[in-house]
C-alpha cells in the first residue's frame, strides 16, 4: 500500500548515475533503500499483486469470462450447493462450508471486505490525525495543549467498547435512513459505514501525536524560519515546507495502522458486530471455522484458509511497514 | 413456555481464582490466596464418594423451587425432589397416579376429587395432606411468588382473577380441602389434559413449614423436606447437585439407585469428552450434542434420537405489508425446502413439519398443512401483485444468537426465497433477550421461533395463537379461530373436540398462515444401553431418575 509506484520500476537496475550527479530528495533516497530491503519490498510487492487480484476477483464469476477459467475460480460466495463440507478438491479449491458455499470465494470476498475496512480506516486516521497533529504542533502554545488534551481524553476511552456501543446503537437508525434516502440496496452497508467511522475515530489519535511531534521539531528548523522571514503565509509553510517532511513517518505509520484496523474489524466480526451474514469478513470466517474444531472430526480447511489469509495479510503489511521505517530512518547510513 | 435453545439459563461462570483484574500487590495476594485454596482442597483430600449414576444435566439450574423453575434442566431435578398428584410414566410419559392414589371426575369434566395416599409422608416426617396441596397451589398463583408458570393453573376457577389481583381472597380459587386426604378441584372448563398438568413440577406439593421459616432460602437450609423420590444432599454451584434416595418416599422400595450426581455443563464438546472418558454415564440435554458430528454420532448405538413435543417455526408480522396479505405468506411457506434444512443443517433426524402440532400429541391427528410447491408459490405471489418478486419491498428475517443453527437456517431461507420467489431479504441478528422484546413488540417482518409443549395436548400449541394470548406475537387476530378454540375446550366429547381443534389448526397452517412450521424437534441423549437401563424414549423427554440404573456387571 505504501508503494504508489507500479512494480515494473523494481525490475530496472537502480539509476546509480543519477545519484552521483544530483543530490537526491529524501523521498527518493528512502525509496531506493526500501527497494533494497528484501523482505519488506517483496511483501509490499505481494500485497500490491493481491490487491490487484482481489480487485479483479468479482469479474471471474462473470459469464463472459467464467468459461475460460478453471471451475474453482468462478464460484460466487452466496451460491448454495449440495456439496456440504467438501474438502479441498478440483471443484472447490479451498473446500466448502455447511451450506455448500465455496470457501475460496468466501475467503476472497472476506479479504476484500477486510482490506477495504483497513484502507478506509487508515485513510480516516491519516486525514484527521495529520490535520489535527499538524495544526497543534504548528500553532503551539495554549491551542496545542488544548488539542492534545482532547487526544488524551479520547485515549482514555476504551476503543473497543466505544465501537461496540456505536454499532449497537446506530445500526438500526442508520440502516433505516440509508434505505429511506438511497433505496433498498444500501441496507447492508450501514454496518460497514459504522465500522469505518468507529475504527477511523479511534485510530487517528496516535497519528496525531506522531505528526505533532514531528511538526514541533520541524518548525524550529532553519528552512522554516527562512521562509517565514521571506513572508510566506502559515498555510504555505505548513503545506510546502513542513508536511512534505512528515509524509515519510506518516506512510510508515499507515502500514502499521491498516493491520491493527483489520484486526479490530476481525475481532468485531468475531463478536457478531461487524459485517452481517451472508457476507463475511476474514474474522467472521475464522469464527465460523473455530466451531468445527473437535476431537472426532475436524473440517480443517474452514479455519486454515481464512486464518492463513489473515495471517498472510497482516504479516505482509507489517513487513513492508518495517521495511519502510528502515528506509525512512536508516540506523546506519549506508549510502 | 419452555423455549429450547434459551441461553438465559446459563449462569455466568467464573473459574475459581479469576478475580477482578488485580492491580500491583493485589496480584500476589490473589495468587497466594489461590494457592492456599488449592492446598486446602488438596488437604481435605477426600473427594466425595462416587455416585451410582452421574448425569450431565445441561445449564446450571436457576432455581430448584418448583414454583419458580422454568428451564428443562431445572424441571428434571425438581421433578425428582417434589411430586404432585400425578407423575409421569417412565415409559410413555403419560400421567399416572402419584401422591394421589385415585381420583373421581364429575360428569361435566369440571370437578376432580383426588384421594391422596394416606401413607405418603415428607422426608422429614409428617403426613402430606390436602392442605399442603392447597397451600402449594395458592403459592404458585400468588403474584408475590413471581412464578412464570402460574398460567398453567388458570384452568382453575377464579385462579386467573386471583393472580391478576382482581380478587384478594385465595379461598375463592377452585381448589379446597374436602378431608385430610381428599382434595377437591373445580375447573373453569372441562380440561382433558388437567391430569397432565398435575404431573408438572410446578404443581408439586412443597413444604409449608420450611418455606414459611426460611423464606426464599428454604432450599439452602438442610434438611429440605421433600415429597419426591430423592432428597437434596448438596448443591454446589457449577460443580454438582447430589441427590440421594428418599427412604420415606411412598414407593421407596422401587427406587433403583442410592446416590445420583447431576453435573451442570453448557459446552457440547466438554460433554462429549466427559462421556467418552466415562466420567459421566448419561448426557441428556439436546444442547450438549455437537451438531456438526451428528452424522457420525447418530450411527453409534449409544446415541438416542427420538421425536419430542417441540416445533421450530417462522412467525410473520401480519400487521406489516406485504405480509398482511395471506397470499404472500402462503407463497413464502410453499417456497421453503424444509427437507434440505433438516438433512443438511439440523441433522438430528428431525422430522419435517407440515402441521404446527407435533405428531402423536395427546392422540390427536394433525391436519395436513402446506407442502413445498414452488410453482403455486410463484403464482400466489403474482396474484398478490409481485410477479417474479418485482416490486417486493425489502424485508428482514430476524433471528437470535442463541445457537449457530439459527443463522445457518436464516442463510438457507434467504437463498430459497430469493431463488424461488425472486424476493430479497436481509438477515437481522439479535441477542436472545432483545430478540424476545422485538418479537413481543412486533418489531420484525419475519422471524424464527420455537415452542416446546408443556403438556401432552394440542391445546398447548394451539391456544397461543388466539387473538389476545401473550404468546401470539404475530398480530394475527381471527375471530373464527378463537371461536373454534373456545368451543373445543368446552367440549367433553373427545372426538368432537379433536375435529374442532383440527379445523382451528387448518386455519392456522393452511389458510391464514401467520406461521410456517419448519420441523419438529428431536430429543437427543447419549448413554451406553449395555450399561444403563431405565431410560425410555417418549415425546415428553421425561426420564424419571428413580427407574434409571446401571446394569449389574455380567459375571
Amino acid at each position: 500500500m505504501a508503494d504508489p509506484t507500479p512494480s515494473r520500476l523494481a525490475k530496472r537496475p537502480a539509476p546509480r548515475l543519477a545519484r552521483a550527479a544530483v543530490p537526491l530528495s529524501p523521498g527518493r533516497r528512502a525509496w531506493r533503500r526500501f527497494r533494497r530491503s528484501r523482505a519488506g519490498f517483496s511483501a509490499a510487492l505481494l500485497l500490491c499483486l493481491s490487491v490487484l487480484w482481489l480487485g479483479a476477483w468479482p469479474f471471474f464469476s462473470h459469464e463472459s469470462i467464467a468459461p475460460y477459467l478453471p471451475r474453482g475460480l468462478t464460484w460466487s460466495p452466496l451460491t448454495l450447493t449440495d456439496a456440504q463440507f467438501a474438502g479441498p478438491d478440483r471443484e472447490h479449491w479451498f473446500g466448502t462450508d455447511v451450506h455448500g458455499r465455496d470457501l475460496l470465494s468466501r475467503v476472497m470476498h472476506g479479504a476484500r471486505i477486510s482490506l477495504v475496512v483497513g484502507l478506509v480506516g487508515a485513510a480516516v486516521s491519516v486525514i484527521i490525525g495529520v490535520c489535527w497533529g499538524a495544526v497543534a504542533g504548528y500553532v503551539g502554545g495554549r491551542w496545542d495543549s488544548w488539542m492534545m488534551r482532547v487526544v488524551d481524553a479520547l485515549y482514555a476511552v476504551p476503543a473497543i467498547v466505544l465501537i461496540i456501543v456505536l454499532v449497537a446503537t446506530l445500526q438500526t437508525p442508520l440502516k433505516a435512513w440509508l434505505v429511506a434516502r438511497w433505496g433498498t440496496d444500501l441496507g447492508p452497508t450501514a454496518n460497514l459505514l459504522l465500522l469505518f467511522v468507529g475504527l477511523g475515530a479511534v485510530s487517528w489519535l496516535t497519528m496525531a501525536r506522531i505528526v505533532r511531534g514531528q511538526v514541533l521539531s520541524l518548525r524550529e528548523r532553519g528552512f522554516v524560519a527562512a521562509s517565514r522571514v521571506l513572508g510566506a503565509s502559515h498555510a504555505r509553510i505548513l503545506l510546502r515546507h513542513i508536511l512534505p517532511n512528515v509524509w515519510g513517518v506518516v506512510i510508515v505509520y499507515v502500514t502499521l495502522t491498516i493491520p491493527s484496523v483489520i484486526l479490530y474489524e476481525s475481532f468485531l466480526s468475531y463478536l457478531g458486530l461487524g459485517v452481517e451474514p451472508p457476507y463475511a469478513s476474514l474474522g467472521y470466517l475464522i469464527a465460523d471455522g473455530v466451531v468445527h474444531i473437535n476431537a472426532i472430526r475436524t473440517h480443517w480447511w474452514l479455519i486454515v484458509f481464512p486464518g492463513g489469509a489473515l495471517v498472510g495479510t497482516l504479516l505482509a503489511l507489517n513487513l513492508s511497514g518495517d521495511g519502510l521505517r528502515n528506509a525512512w530512518e536508516p540506523r546506519e547510513e549506508e549510502d | 413456555m419452555r423455549r429450547p435453545d434459551s441461553p438465559e439459563r446459563t449462569l455466568p461462570t467464573r473459574p475459581a481464582g479469576a478475580c477482578q483484574r488485580p492491580r500491583g500487590g493485589g496480584l500476589f495476594r490473589t495468587a497466594a490466596l489461590g494457592i492456599a485454596a488449592a492446598l486446602a482442597l488438596l488437604g481435605c483430600g477426600s473427594s466425595p464418594p462416587s455416585a451410582d449414576l452421574v448425569i450431565l444435566n445441561g445449564a446450571e439450574p436457576e432455581s430448584l423451587d418448583p414454583a419458580i423453575m422454568t428451564a428443562q434442566a431445572d424441571l428434571r431435578i425438581g421433578g425428582s425432589l417434589f411430586e404432585g398428584l400425578t407423575r409421569f410414566d417412565p415409559v410413555d410419559g403419560n400421567p399416572v397416579p402419584g401422591l394421589a392414589e385415585r381420583w373421581e371426575i364429575s360428569e361435566d369434566g369440571r370437578v376432580y376429587l383426588f384421594h391422596l395416599r394416606p401413607q405418603a409422608v415428607w422426608s422429614t416426617g409428617g403426613s402430606i395432606t390436602a392442605d399442603d396441596f392447597v397451600y402449594s397451589w395458592r403459592r404458585v398463583l400468588d403474584p408475590a411468588t413471581g412464578s412464570e408458570y402460574a398460567g398453567i393453573l388458570f384452568y382453575l376457577e377464579h385462579a386467573e382473577a386471583y393472580h391478576l389481583g382482581q380478587i384478594a381472597d385465595p379461598g375463592q380459587i377452585g381448589v379446597r380441602t374436602a378431608a385430610t386426604h381428599r382434595l377437591e378441584v373445580r375447573l373453569r372448563d372441562p380440561t382433558p389434559f388437567f391430569l397432565d398438568l398435575c404431573a408438572l413440577p410446578t404443581l408439586a406439593v412443597v413444604p409449608r413449614d420450611a418455606i414459611e421459616r426460611h423464606g426464599d432460602r428454604w432450599l439452602l437450609k438442610p434438611p429440605v423436606p421433600v415429597s419426591g423420590a430423592y432428597e437434596l444432599v448438596t448443591w454446589r454451584i457449577n460443580d454438582r447437585i447430589r441427590l440421594s434416595r428418599n427412604p420415606r418416599y411412598w414407593e421407596a422400595a422401587r427406587t433403583r439407585n442410592q446416590v445420583v450426581d447431576l453435573l451442570p455443563c453448557i459446552s457440547a464438546s466438554t460433554a462429549l469428552n466427559l462421556y467418552e472418558t466415562k466420567a459421566v454415564d448419561i448426557v441428556w440435554d439436546k444442547n450438549l450434542v455437537p451438531v456438526d458430528l451428528l452424522d457420525l454420532l447418530l450411527a453409534r448405538p449409544d446415541f438416542h434420537a427420538y421425536p419430542v413435543l417441540g416445533t421450530y417455526f417462522l412467525r410473520f408480522n401480519v400487521t406489516r405489508p406485504p405480509f398482511n396479505d395471506a397470499r404472500v405468506r402462503r407463497a413464502f411457506a410453499m417456497a421453503i425446502d424444509k427437507q434440505r434444512i433438516v438433512t443438511r443443517i439440523t441433522r438430528g433426524g428431525e422430522q419435517v413439519a407440515h402441521s404446527y402440532t407435533p405428531p402423536g400429541i395427546g392422540g390427536y391427528r394433525n391436519p395436513e398443512g402446506l407442502s413445498r410447491q414452488p410453482e403455486v408459490a410463484r403464482q400466489l405471489l403474482a396474484e398478490a401483485g409481485f410477479p417474479g418478486g418485482t416490486g417486493f419491498p425489502r424485508f428482514e428475517y430476524l433471528f437470535d444468537t442463541s445457537s449457530r443453527l439459527q443463522e445457518q437456517i436464516a442463510v438457507e431461507l434467504q437463498v430459497m426465497w430469493q431463488r424461488e420467489l425472486g424476493v430479497r431479504s436481509e438477515l437481522r441478528k439479535m441477542e436472545w433477550k432483545t430478540y424476545l422484546v422485538a418479537q413481543g413488540e412486533l418489531d420484525y417482518d419475519v422471524c424464527r421461533s420455537s415452542w416446546m409443549g408443556d403438556y401432552n395436548d394440542p391445546n398447548t400449541f394451539l391456544d397461543m395463537f388466539m387473538s389476545h394470548n401473550g404468546n401470539n406475537r404475530t398480530g394475527w387476530q381471527e375471530p373464527r379461530y378463537d371461536q373454534l378454540m373456545r368451543q373445543a375446550n368446552a367440549q367433553v366429547d373427545p372426538l368432537r373436540r379433536e375435529q374442532l381443534l383440527q379445523q382451528a389448526e387448518t386455519i392456522l397452517i393452511r389458510e391464514a398462515v401467520p406461521i410456517v412450521p419448519l420441523y419438529f424437534y428431536t430429543g437427543l441423549e447419549y448413554y451406553d444401553p449395555d450399561r444403563i437401563e431405565g431410560i425410555y424414549p417418549n415425546i415428553r423427554a421425561e426420564h424419571p431418575l428413580r427407574v434409571i440404573a446401571r446394569k449389574p456387571a455380567l459375571p
